[in-house]
């Protein structure tokens, strides 16, 4: 009945990663993309449980924002760290670990 | 008193060898090996006088269930006779170093390398089986590296040595096959189990058999094609000429032939090799022996035709003439060599015969002594070389189908003949070459050198006549017309007039010939055998291992398959693989997500 959902929460969890994958400016609209892929999941959990009649998945989607609220805030410290170090959060510039011997 | 024989030269060696500094070794070694002369003087009566062949088995060498090969010593009329000739020079070239190289500060290790030498020989005759002789072999050839090497900060010593070391180490591997092969046909490696199985082995194989054999024998006495090493040896002080060339190593290669005779019956081929290149050998170094300048080179190449005399011999099948003329060819050899040692002794070491003359009244007892062996050396009548060397050529000339070797054979009489007149002639009787102040300072040696030729020159004088009659008892003599007969002695007789000639009276055609440098220079330089082995084989096998194995395969396509290129192939897949980690946030998402769906839709389609 709500199946049609499904296919929301799917697009936006693959527009998130994409948001990633190809966002090579700017470190906060990676941010929001892990967000908003975090928002997906849990809308998905929600629709599941509505398809299901289950309560887990409410449950799981009510502990994922919480874990989405406590991992943006240590997101935006350690983003607010590092820009006080660097002086910028583009992310290109955060290559300083690199594989390559030479 | 058996085992005596090997033990006495053995501690002789260890004893000089290690306390030599603090005993005195002179006296020590030559009374050693001259109680081992005694002894095996009484073993020759033993065994070859009474006709008691002795055999002792020591102890096991060898023992794996199907091949079992024992330390054993065998002494017949054959070894009693090597033993004899071995031991007696040995010792009285032990007597003559005492004097000979009395200013060498290195005398104890030259005693101890002479008895050494001497112990390795005697191992190798008396074995009963070819591993033991092959022990003596190799011995006698490190023993003739450590010899000749003996004034090792000479670069031409150390060159010589190797030389010889390394041609006698082709003939060696020609041994160690043939041995390999009387394995798998024999199963056994003693002469006695040898002899008696040999009417049940093929043909063909005996024929490979013998015709390794025979390499062997050409690389340690010296025969055409493998006989560079003998000139060369000429490094070494002179005693350890009259050693290698007299009396030991030399003779060990005929030994060889002698022993295996046997074996050597079943192969007509190989009879006929053999006749064939000690026929050419002894030519060969007749001819070279005649255009030589250095006293022992000349002395040299004539050893070398003698051997081909006795190889020649061997092949037409009468292997007791041929140790005969061993024997005989030992006293009077040692004989030349040490009266040539006392004459460079005497002249302050200079070899050159072009640089000596006039020494006949200065030294008459070192003169009559070259005169004595040189007369036994051309086979002068009544002397020993007379009997065995005209016996020799009668022989080969019975056997009409390879007359050729009977030809070639006088015609190195003749050689022989002008050669050993041309020695005389220039080292004592011609209006001297030498420096003046040399010249006057020129003597008589000490008692110490001049004994060992008194005694040599008694042996070249009555020792063919002495033994002739046991060692030649079961000769077949061949039929053949006087004529035949007399002809090697004449031609003989004609090379010593022809040097006369030559020498005294017209000069100027050995001159002319002299100054013919093609000619000259052909035979001087002994055919340009060196030449040729060493542009053909030596410099091809020499770049051979430099480029191709060495370059190309060991430190080239080995390296690349193995440690070097396994490790550059190794650093630059890591690399590549590291390169991977370009350190952007991005990229690693984008992997993390690839390598996610690809292990999703793996999973799922089951892998």
């Amino acid at each position: 009945m709500f199946y049609e959902y499904v296919a929301i929460g799917v697009v936006l969890f693959v527009i998130g990663g994409l948001g990633v994958v190809f966002n090579r400016s700017n470190i906060i609209i990676m941010l929001m993309s892990i967000e908003l892929m975090l928002l997906a999941i849990s809308f998905l959990f929600l629709i599941n449980s509505v398809v299901a009649d289950d309560l887990i998945g409410q449950i799981f989607a009510i502990m994922i924002v919480t874990v989405a609220a406590a991992e943006s805030a240590i997101g935006l410290a350690v983003l607010v760290a590092y820009y006080r170090a660097r002086g910028t959060i583009i992310v290109r510039s955060l290559n300083l670990l690199r594989g390559k011997i030479f | 008193m058996y085992i005596l024989v090997l033990l006495i030269p053995l501690l002789s060696a260890i004893i000089s060898g290690f306390w030599g500094r603090k005993t005195g070794t002179g006296v020590l070694t030559s009374s050693c090996i001259s109680i081992t002369a005694i002894i095996s003087g009484w073993i020759f009566y033993e065994t070859a006088l009474n006709g008691s062949s002795t055999y002792l088995k020591l102890w096991g060498w060898l023992d794996s269930e199907l091949f079992t090969t024992d330390f054993g010593l065998q002494f017949d009329s054959l070894t009693s006779t090597m033993l004899i000739l071995i031991t007696t020079v040995s010792a009285l070239v032990h007597i003559y170093s005492t004097g000979y190289m009395s200013d060498d500060p290195h005398i104890p290790r030259f005693m101890s390398y002479l008895s050494l030498f001497t112990f390795l020989m005697i191992v190798l005759v008396t074995s009963d089986n070819y591993i033991q002789l092959f022990i003596g072999w190799e011995g006698v050839g490190l023993c003739s590296y450590l010899l000749i090497n003996f004034w090792l900060t000479r670069i031409k010593a150390n060159k010589a040595a190797m030389k010889a070391m390394l041609i006698n180490r082709v003939g060696d591997i020609g041994l160690l096959l043939a041995m390999f092969l009387i394995i798998r046909e024999f199963g056994t490696l003693e002469y006695s189990t040898i002899s008696s199985l040999l009417d049940f082995v093929d043909r063909k194989n005996l024929t490979v058999i013998c015709l390794l054999l025979f390499l062997g024998a050409v690389g340690k006495s010296a025969q055409l094609s493998l006989h560079t090493w003998l000139p060369d040896a000429m490094e070494g002080p002179t005693p350890v000429s009259a050693l290698i060339h007299a009396a030991t190593m030399v003779t060990a290669g005929v030994f060889l032939i002698i022993k295996s005779g046997p074996l050597f019956e079943g192969s007509f081929l190989v009879l006929t090799v053999v006749t064939f290149i000690g026929a050419l050998t002894a030519f060969f170094a007749a001819t070279t022996g005649a255009a030589q300048n250095d006293l022992k080179k000349v002395i040299a190449y004539s050893t070398c035709s003698q051997l081909g005399y006795m190889v020649m011999v061997c092949g037409v099948s009468n292997y007791s003439i041929s140790l005969f003329h061993l024997l005989n060819h030992g006293f009077f050899k040692a004989l030349l060599f040490l009266s040539a040692g006392s004459v460079i002794h005497a002249v302050n070491g200079e070899q050159d015969m072009r640089k000596m003359g006039g020494l006949i009244r200065s030294i008459p007892f070192t003169y009559t002594m070259v005169l004595i062996g040189s007369l036994s050396l051309i086979g002068f009548p009544y002397l020993t070389g007379f009997y065995s060397k005209d016996l020799i050529l009668e022989v080969t000339y019975g056997k009409y189908y390879i007359v050729f070797a009977y030809w070639l054979g006088s015609f190195s009489a003749l050689l022989t003949a002008f050669y050993s007149v041309r020695l005389i002639y220039l080292t004592f009787i011609t209006n001297t070459n030498t420096n003046r102040v040399v010249f006057r300072g020129v003597d008589e040696s000490s008692l110490s050198i001049t004994f060992p030729l008194l005694l040599l020159s008694f042996g070249s004088i009555f020792v063919g006549y002495l033994v002739k009659e046991t060692m030649l008892f079961n000769t077949i003599y061949p039929v053949i017309s006087s004529y035949i007969k007399i002809t090697p002695f004449v031609l003989s007789l004609l090379g010593m007039l022809l040097g006369f000639i030559v020498f005294s009276r017209t000069e100027g055609v050995y001159n002319k010939f002299e100054g013919h440098r093609v000619l000259y220079g052909f035979f001087n330089s002994a055919w340009q055998f060196n030449y040729i082995l060493n542009n053909f084989f030596v410099n091809y096998i020499w770049k051979f291992g430099h480029l191709i194995t060495y370059r190309i395969i060991d430190r080239g396509v080995l390296e690349i398959i193995g440690p070097r290129g396994a490790a550059q192939l190794l650093i630059r897949s890591t690399q590549r693989v590291s390169n991977l980690q370009s350190g952007t946030v991005f990229n690693y998402v984008l992997i993390m997500i690839v390598f996610t769906s690809l292990f999703i839709f793996g999973n799922n389609a089951g892998l």
